[in-house]
């Protein structure tokens, strides 16, 4: 039992970290709300959090996970920009990924919180936004091989001057976004957050007084690195190695590309090392190293088994490798936008694998990959561009020792965070006509605890001329969700675009496509991964997902060998028992 | 005549008896879970027992009873609902079981996935679709329900949930569903979604709606066995059932529309803490009621509780309007532990009655916060539930001591440490409800109720400087007093999406014409007369392009003039909401709500006469109880003895069954003219 230590009140302690992770959440909730991007509003691609005022992160909430590291890189960039020069009243924006940011959609506001004059902390968010400029949709640009055809970018800059909105800069950035009516609500929004989550600090401080705040938090950080390091220490020595790969950059379309991760663990020190990993490439899944942490951290905290307060206790516990010029650590100017969904993915499959080694019932099997178009356009019925991911198009979790994955959760580097937009909301703002949203029946892997069930989601298109930017992987087997422990690997995503004359377009990963009045899109999502073997599994739990439709027939027999009645749905004890036995020598 | 309330809760079924001209009397009987009439009507029989009259005497001369029920609730969160079906449009058959593929807990895989309402075997798609403009885009293929019916008649199904792509613009479909399942399942339970909640967003319309198929036929059975119960018994006045919005409503609507009854149990407390606070207040309070397990709290607002259309129960989400109680896992039960950093943290698991704090002796060998306010001396071992459960004191200080070792810290420390923490618990849950939405706790009383509620009152309220603090002398049978004292509620929506500026005024006003025709109606069948009805109408509104909306009531009923005003309202509300507003953006409408009170006879509380100051009449002995890191010998008073006028000044203790009060030091306590407690900072002046 580690012991609470200094002449700190550990009830205190307790007390004052909850509440900076309560101030957290109320950021949150303002961004959640109110804001214009469906991406933010309805998918929670967001994070909240509240730094230091040496740009230490005291709370964070990550409404997805793959967040949860990027922000520190962002306040520090800002914080060093403008140094001596940081004012009470001033807000500071960030995109640019060459200066500290993850990628360029998502776009960091910060703002400084001052207390009898003097700086004590950052309250600060993070959301992708529907436009940042360049060549793409919504971000993302599968051809793009530069930087300056993905965005504007934003170096560190003021949004707000001691208060005084900063308009010169408000139009430049605005004049270069189509989507600008959507986005300026939403810098607003963030902005607007930002207060709200000075509203609490400067309560706090009223209360406790810095002094006592800044005892507490040196506090809080100590306690998360002593829980971090005794899950480390509760991982055997070792190299642990493994790579997964990314379908293509979008560019070179025959190459697959490598992302490998060394995990070393040694005594009380934890190493993610990525120098195995390919070279960077020409197209957007160049990751930064932002990106590369945070995926290193969601694969480690998605594997232990207790609740840590995430701050900067835990970002100083573990190493992570990843030289400049890898696709994990891509070099100006590279294009990066896709390294989230995509590398950020990949990454987290390969710490997976990597840590299976090492503490295998801990490990997820892998989730479905993200694959699925941003698509942009004119609404003729509402008169006005429309924009939007289609996030309902949300994959099957991987299970784990002791469960079956989640059905329809969505990418890993969400983890669940994802929030699937509403069907009819969806219909009333874009020209767009649904014609199926339910569970793809089979594209589970098979196990003692199978994955989850992917989605089946298609719609026609009711508006000439849309253009479709789709992004993500996991069109291969290779890239497909892979099963543990024995557990069978998912099927890969198929989509397609049936044309109104009937003609059938295969859709790629990471590609841009046109759609037309009448066409439909097709997206087959797979489910996720299976953890251990399929015959262990109680024939009756295979019998309720074949009542239910989620496993055929055929599928129950060979994958789990399990022979149900087709007329009473009944399981044949006696052919289970034979077949598996002859399936098994 | 006799009014009653009557609130079924998980271990006690609490009575307010009121006798018109008379005093108001307490009771309380277990429950009887496996059929909680059985309770009922033994506290009927009790009741008129000691009213020296025949139970048949005692029911005829009983005007109304108000009954709360958690029948729904638990069967709910137990997934013990009937065997229900579910009909929706082809293509769409998982909306329902996706619950938009949320996991709240992302960074812990060892999670199951919650189990559906409906099973997917059950849930049965026909060929139709409507479109975003209420268009008919398919025909309804009837083929296909035929199909559905036979499933569910060789399933055995009792209940069939029918919800429809936009049915909230073109009912046709569901309602043609509906006739068929009725001629052909008569005996079955129906839900259509276009009666229960005719609402955009398809997850949480299903989810209503095969919430109230769920739940329907269970509650549709209880309320005909109470009903036809008291009525042989004698019974002939008027039975109403509490609503989640905090209403009440006939026996035959609770029965259609039993989704309503979800929060049933809690949703009378605001109302009780607005009819305790109205003498020394202006209708700005928040409630707290703390038991066992858990602790309700929830902000009341220029006399209107806070309503939520995001309400969930279990993993289950209902978007009819509820009354916002807030729920943490703190309550007398909460168990201390410490986590892998060290650190202390309580609850939310909890000992609940079984084994209960290590205190009772049954077994409990976990802290929690019931031992750690015996050893701070904060309950008397002897009179705990009135004295009919002895408290095992010694055992207590062990577990505490065994947990402080781990701390570095002494028991006392320990247990001290316990109540900051769960305390600091509470007052976040009090934030919750109040600092996240705007609204500045200061500026509120705090009504407590529970039985643990009172313990705690003067921390939670210095922590959050809160002046005035409420605890009725009926805390202990708060709800039950709040449910006679409710009106009839009905709450009704339709969507309707424009820009403000392109609205068609005279559909918004037919809208609104509906739905107050549909209420007038209902009421009337409740035997409302229309001068007793009271109509609130509002708006939910956002600006162009935003998700969420932000409801903003619309005062009178000149619809034409005030649409700017409306607008004005809005920007308002989003800037204290969200920190910012765009008075130059375009709003836009995107469902009208109405909301029908049928204004029902209520008591009034009784005066008494002033006595003096001195509380000594009521002093019933000292004991040594810890406040600010040290004991003190603390007088402890019988609150039943305690008058109008008593002063009882920090360190105190007040004492009734069930119920404990502790005044700190820095706080005084008085008896007001209607024998409830008031509790101020001794330095606060008002």
């Amino acid at each position: 039992m580690v012991q609470a230590s200094g002449n700190l009140d550990p009830i205190l302690t307790a007390v004052i970290g909850n509440r900076f992770e309560a101030i957290t959440k109320e950021i949150g909730q303002a961004m959640l709300r109110s804001s214009r991007s469906p991406i933010f509003s309805e998918a929670r691609d967001f994070a909240t959090a509240v730094f230091d005022k040496y740009n230490r992160l005291v709370a964070e909430t990550a409404y997805i996970p793959i967040l949860m590291a990027s922000l520190p890189f962002a306040v520090a960039s800002i914080s060093k920009s403008f140094e001596s020069d940081i004012n009470e009243g001033d807000v500071f924006i960030l995109n640019d990924p060459f200066a500290g940011n993850n990628h360029a959609p998502d776009i960091t506001i910060i703002k400084p919180v001052y207390w009898q004059g003097e700086l004590q902390f950052w309250s600060a968010t993070k959301g992708h936004h529907v436009d940042v400029g360049g060549g793409g949709i919504c971000g993302y640009n599968p051809e793009a091989t530069s930087i300056f055809e993905e965005c504007i970018r934003i170096a560190p800059a003021r949004l707000y001057c001691k208060g005084e909105y900063q308009k010169d800069q408000w139009e430049m950035l605005l004049n270069n976004i189509q989507l600008g009516y959507l986005v300026e609500p939403d810098l607003h929004c963030q902005v607007g957050a930002c207060k709200i989550g000075e509203r609490g600090i400067r309560a706090l401080l009223a209360k406790y007084g810095p002094e006592q705040l800044y005892k507490v938090i040196e506090e809080l950080y100590n306690t998360t690195e002593r829980q971090v390091i005794s899950e480390v220490a509760a991982i055997p020595d070792g190299t642990y190695y493994a790579e997964r790969y990314l379908d293509h950059d979008g560019v070179n379309k025959d190459a697959m590309i490598k992302i490998a991760v060394a995990i070393e663990v040694k005594g009380t020190e934890i190493t993610f090392d990525l120098s195995r990993s390919d070279s960077q490439v020409a197209g957007y899944v160049n990751s930064t190293f932002p990106n590369t942490a945070s995926a290193c951290f969601v694969s480690f905290f998605t594997s232990i088994e207790t609740e840590i307060r995430f701050n900067e206790g835990a970002l100083r516990s573990i190493n992570i490798v990843a030289p400049e010029g890898l696709v994990v650590n891509a070099k100006f100017p590279s294009p990066t936008v896709c390294c989230t969904i995509s590398t950020g993915t990949a990454i987290v499959e390969a710490a997976w694998l990597a840590l299976s080694q090492a503490i295998p019932r801990q490990v997820q099997a892998a989730w479905a990959r993200w694959c699925a178009p941003t698509t942009i356009g004119f609404n003729p019925k509402t008169g006005r561009i429309f924009a939007d991911i289609h996030f309902m198009c949300k994959g099957g979790g991987g299970a784990t020792y002791g469960y079956d994955g989640w059905d329809h959760m969505g990418v890993v580097i969400c983890s669940g965070g994802l929030r699937a937009p509403d069907p009819e909301l969806h219909e009333m703002v874009n020209p767009y006509f649904l014609l199926q949203y339910e569970y793809w029946p089979d594209s589970s892997g098979a196990g003692q605890w199978r994955g989850g069930m992917g989605t089946v989601y298609r719609w026609r298109v009711d508006a000439p001329n849309v253009a479709a930017a789709n992004f993500g992987g996991g069109v291969r087997k290779e890239t497909a969700p892979f099963g543990l422990d024995g557990g069978m690997d998912a099927p890969p995503h198929q989509l397609s675009i049936v044309k109104a004359n009937g003609e059938m377009i295969k859709v790629d990963a990471e590609t841009f496509y046109r759609l037309d009045q009448g066409d439909i899109f097709e997206i087959y999502q797979s489910g996720g991964g299976g953890f251990g073997r399929p015959f262990a599994r109680p024939p009756e739990k295979v019998l309720e997902d074949v009542r239910n439709g989620l496993v055929s027939l055929e599928k129950a027999r060979k994958d789990y060998g399990v022979v149900i009645d087709p007329q009473t749905y009944q399981v044949d004890t006696e052919s289970t028992f034979m077949l598996r036995a002859k399936l098994t020598t | 005549m006799f009014r009653i309330g009557i609130d079924v809760g998980g271990t006690f079924t609490d009575f307010l008896l009121i006798e018109n001209g008379g005093d108001n009397r307490v009771y309380k009987v277990i429950t009887t879970p496996e059929n909680p009439a059985r309770g009922v009507l033994y506290g009927m029989k009790m009741m008129a027992q000691e009213l020296g009259m025949s139970t048949g005497e005692f029911l005829q001369n009983v005007s109304t009873i108000v009954h709360g029920t958690t029948i729904t609730t638990n069967a709910t969160l137990t997934q013990e609902g009937a065997k229900t079906g579910f009909i929706t449009t082809k293509g769409f058959r998982d909306c329902l079981n996706m619950r938009r593929g949320l996991r709240e807990k992302k960074y812990n895989p060892k999670q199951s996935p919650p189990l559906p309402l409906v099973p997917r075997y059950l849930t049965m798609v026909v060929e139709e679709r409507i479109d975003c403009d209420g268009q008919e885009v398919i025909p309804l293929h009837e083929q296909g329900v035929y199909e559905a019916i036979d499933l569910f008649k060789k399933e055995q199904v009792e209940s069939v949930a029918v919800s429809l792509l936009f049915s909230f613009f073109n009912a046709s479909h569901e309602e043609r569903i509906g006739e068929i399942l009725r001629t052909n399942m008569p005996d079955v339970y129906i839900t259509l979604s276009s009666e229960v909640l005719p609402q955009v967003r398809v997850y949480e319309r299903n989810s209503t709606t095969a919430l109230n198929a769920y739940v329907g036929p269970l509650l549709d059975r209880y309320l005909k066995e109470l009903h036809t119960s008291l009525t042989r018994e004698g019974f002939k006045g008027t039975l109403l059932i509490m609503q989640s919005n905090g209403g009440t409503m006939s026996l035959e609507l609770a029965s259609k529309f039993a989704v309503n009854t979800l929060l049933s149990g809690p949703a009378s407390g605001p109302t009780a803490g607005l009819f305790y606070a109205e003498p020394h207040n202006n209708g700005n309070i928040i409630t707290i009621d703390m038991g066992g397990t858990s602790f309700d709290v929830c902000l009341i607002k220029d006399h209107a509780a806070a309503v939520t259309m995001e309400g969930q129960i279990g993993n289950y989400s209902i978007a009819t309007p509820m009354i916002d109680i807030h729920t943490i896992g703190a309550g007398g039960g909460s168990i201390a532990w410490i986590d892998s950093g060290g650190m202390l943290r309580v609850g939310p698991k909890s000992a609940g009655a079984l084994p209960g704090p290590i205190c009772y002796g049954l077994g409990g060998v976990d802290p929690t916060v019931t031992d750690a306010t015996l050893i701070l001396g904060y309950l008397d071992p002897e009179f705990f539930h009135g004295g009919k459960l002895k408290l095992k004191a010694e055992l207590a200080h062990q577990g505490i001591e065994k947990l402080g070792e781990k701390l570095g810290l002494d028991k006392v420390s320990t247990a001290d440490g316990i109540l900051k923490i769960v305390l600091m618990n509470m007052a976040d849950g009090v934030m919750e409800v109040s600092v996240k939405r705007g609204y500045d706790p200061r500026e509120f009383a705090l009504v407590v109720a529970g039985g643990a509620g009172p313990i705690h009152a003067t921390a939670i309220a210095k922590v959050l400087d809160i002046p005035l603090i409420i605890v009725p002398r009926e805390s202990s049978v708060f709800c039950a007093a709040g449910m006679l004292l409710s009106d009839l509620k009905h709450d009704y929506v339709r969507t309707y999406n424009a820009p403000l500026g392109e609205h068609d005024l005279a559909k918004i006003k037919e809208l609104y014409q509906q739905m107050q025709y549909e209420a007038l109606l209902t009421l009337k069948s409740e035997g409302i007369p229309q001068e007793r009805v009271s109509i609130f109408i509002s708006a939910d509104l956002r600006y162009i392009g935003q998700f969420n909306d932000v409801e903003v009531p619309w005062k009178g009923f000149n619809l034409g003039d005030t649409v700017y005003l409306l607008a004005d309202a809005f920007h308002h509300r989003h800037e204290s909401l969200y920190g910012y507003s765009m008075p130059g953006s375009s709003v836009e409408f995107i469902n009208l709500r109405l909301t029908a009170l049928g204004v029902t006879d209520k008591h009034t509380l009784s005066k008494y006469p002033y006595s003096s100051g001195d509380p000594s009449p009521a002093l019933k002995g000292v004991r040594a109880a810890y406040f600010e890191g040290k004991f003190l010998e603390t007088p402890v008073y019988n609150g039943l003895k305690l008058q109008y006028g008593n002063l009882v000044t920090g360190p105190g203790i007040v004492e009734q069954i069930n119920t404990t009060i502790i005044v700190s030091p820095g706080y005084r306590l008085y008896c007001d003219e209607y024998n409830n407690y008031i509790i101020q900072s001794e330095s606060f002046k008002g």
